[in-house]
């Protein structure tokens, strides 16, 4: 079944990715309409997490002149100008009229520059949607990941920067990578630089956001010979099982990090034990089926009744990460419970 | 006011059978605007003794917009007082040519160019993308004439653009039809014969056989069209005749586009 993530523009899943990257100017080559209205959702968006500044997004403002004759030489001018802000990267995304018309992207994108330029091609019309474009973009950027020297670390792949609670998750990743005594090499690419996607190659283990983000842990797997766990951690004992996997990963001994998290589960389980045989309903529809089976999980441990009438519980999708997650989700089920 | 439109593959010979048909056309006192739909921009050079006129795209180009485009800029007066217009498009390999003509014709109706007892559009060999069809749409040619010959190859470009129209006269307030086949000789044997039943097959008639003769080459190596170039020759008498008949032309119809294995079955039986 078709998701939100599989809907929308692709150009819009490209521009969650390039737009997080500092130092980098992101060229969308079409009309200024394309540009207008990704630049305010992410604006926005943006805003909410406290970014000072706008997003750094440029439009070759591409008009029917452009699209009778050819928009190339066009494009080839504005990367010209975006190098002369001198930028890190120039990431140039393609829309639909770019593509119907058969501009050579590619092509204009490798002529030599003082700056690195990669074409991310984005033409919504092709299909494939916000996801596909998330996707194709970290494939696009990782071209720049050399092989480097490898420690005990792991890389951060896929996180939705448009998500809701993104530095939250992040935040809580890196708490039980610490019980593990395992770093973060780079976030490929909350926050990223292209230095540190260049130091992609450094770790040993990628961790993806969710099983969506396969397609980018397979490209990396090859490429750069780094295996992947296909999910931040879920649900309660997902969450020491995650302990146990990224351990194993990194012959890391995982145990004191595990009863750590068992002893921290058993201490936000008792906060709510209040809760204890209150009846709760799970809302329907298919956003809420993927993460209906850690509410599940939560409300045998906690000894609730999941019945038509009780009590309506929020089960978000995508569901909150970790055991500090579920603590920020119990909160909200103790008020819909008035416990 | 008649607006008709000349389709058919690429080198059969629209551009010279259009430009002779408006010089016969203007010879009858008829006020002719022809406009070349084609990037090659070439429909209208022998009506202008071998000059190619800028086109509306050229001047957009250099321009940078349309608004300050007048009448002036765009039609230029050739043999016998023929108004000519060339579209133009981009170079080849880049942009979008169909986009060009749609842009054309809206600079042209703004300007109020479309005003004429007869338009004679000459469109681009095939009809590759909606662009080419806009001749086609509500508001312009309301009859259409394939050129073609007897080569298989011309008719099946003739047979894809009857799609075309077949499609779009299916639409609501569409007034496109065809109005007949001309066949361009190649001096095929029984050519005369394949066209006509291709044209009857197809739910439509041959209106016109234009057999071929050298004074059509030598008339271009002068830069004229037949009728100017050999106004007494009997070349230029069936260019006359084509005209005159088009004029008088009352049937038109919505084609019935053959299969192709029917298509080369025909033009098989003609081969011995």
């Amino acid at each position: 079944m078709a998701t939100p993530n599989d809907d929308g523009c692709t150009l819009t899943g490209a521009l969650s990715v390039t737009t997080e990257i500092a130092r980098c100017v992101t060229l969308i080559h079409g009309p200024a309409g394309c540009a207008h209205h990704n630049f305010s959702l992410l604006h926005a968006l943006h805003a909410s997490r406290d970014f000072a500044l706008p997003p750094p997004v440029l439009s070759t403002d591409m008009t029917e002149k452009e699209v009778i004759f050819g928009g190339e030489q066009m494009l080839e001018e504005a990367v010209f100008c975006a190098a002369e802000k001198k930028p890190d990267l120039i990431c140039v995304l393609s829309t639909c009229v770019a593509a119907a018309i058969g501009d050579d992207v590619e092509a204009v994108c490798r002529i030599p520059s003082v700056v690195p330029v990669v074409h991310i091609p984005t033409a919504g019309f092709l299909g494939g949607g916000f996801l596909a474009g998330h996707i194709q973009a970290l494939i696009s950027l990782s071209r720049f990941a050399g092989q480097c020297e490898r420690v005990p670390s792991v890389n951060l792949i896929g996180e939705k920067t448009l998500e809701y609670e993104v530095d939250e998750h992040y935040r809580e990743v890196v708490r039980l990578l610490t019980l593990l005594g395992a770093p973060v090499n780079v976030r490929f690419v909350c926050g990223a630089t292209l230095d540190g996607i260049r130091r992609l190659g450094g770790a040993s283990l990628n961790i993806l956001r969710d099983p969506s983000m396969r397609p980018v842990g397979d490209h990396l797997h090859r490429e750069l010979g780094i295996p992947y766990i296909d999910s931040f951690p879920l649900g309660l004992g997902g969450t020491l099982r995650f302990l146990e996997l990224v351990g194993r990963q990194l012959s890391l001994d995982p145990s004191a990090a595990v009863a750590a998290e068992e002893a921290l589960q058993k201490e936000v389980i008792g906060t709510f034990a209040p809760l204890r045989r209150k009846r709760v309903t799970f809302p329907a529809g298919p956003a809420a089926e993927s993460a209906s089976r850690f509410g599940y999980e939560l409300a045998e441990t906690l000894d609730l009744e999941v019945r038509e009438g009780g009590n309506p519980v929020p089960l978000p999708d995508p569901f909150p990460v970790g055991t500090s997650g579920i603590r920020r989700l119990l909160h909200r089920w103790r008020r819909k419970c008035h416990a | 006011m008649k607006q008709i439109a000349l389709y058919g593959k690429g080198g059969i010979g629209k551009s010279t059978t259009s430009a002779n048909l408006s010089a016969a056309l203007s010879e009858q006192g008829l006020d002719v605007l022809q406009i070349g739909c084609d990037p090659k921009r070439d429909s209208t050079r022998m009506l202008m003794k071998g000059r190619l006129i800028p086109t509306v795209m050229d001047l957009v180009r250099e321009r940078g917009d349309d608004r300050s485009l007048t009448l002036d800029d765009v039609v230029y007066r050739g043999y016998h007082g023929v108004r000519c217009v060339e579209a133009g498009g981009p170079e080849p390999g880049v942009g979008c040519a169909g986009r060009g003509i749609i842009a054309t014709f809206q600079i042209l109706e703004r300007l109020g160019a479309l005003r004429a007892d007869v338009v004679v559009y000459d469109v681009l060999g095939d009809v590759v993308c909606g662009g080419f069809a806009m001749p086609m749409r509500e508001g312009y040619a309301e009859e259409v004439y394939l050129v073609t010959s007897g080569e298989l190859m011309s008719l099946y470009a003739a047979n894809n653009i009857c799609k075309a129209i077949s499609r779009l006269s299916s639409r609501a307030r569409s007034r496109c039809r065809l109005g007949g086949v001309i066949c361009n000789a190649k001096n095929l044997p029984r050519e005369e014969e394949l066209v006509a039943e291709f044209a009857g097959r197809i739910g439509s008639s041959m209106i016109q056989f234009i057999p071929r003769d050298q004074v059509v080459q030598s008339a271009e190596l002068n830069k004229k069209t037949v009728v100017e170039f050999a106004p007494a020759s009997g070349q230029a008498a069936v260019y006359r005749e084509l005209a005159w008949k088009i004029m008088e032309n009352s049937r038109l119809d919505v084609p019935v586009p053959l299969e192709i294995e029917e298509l080369e079955a025909l033009a098989y039986g003609y081969s011995e």
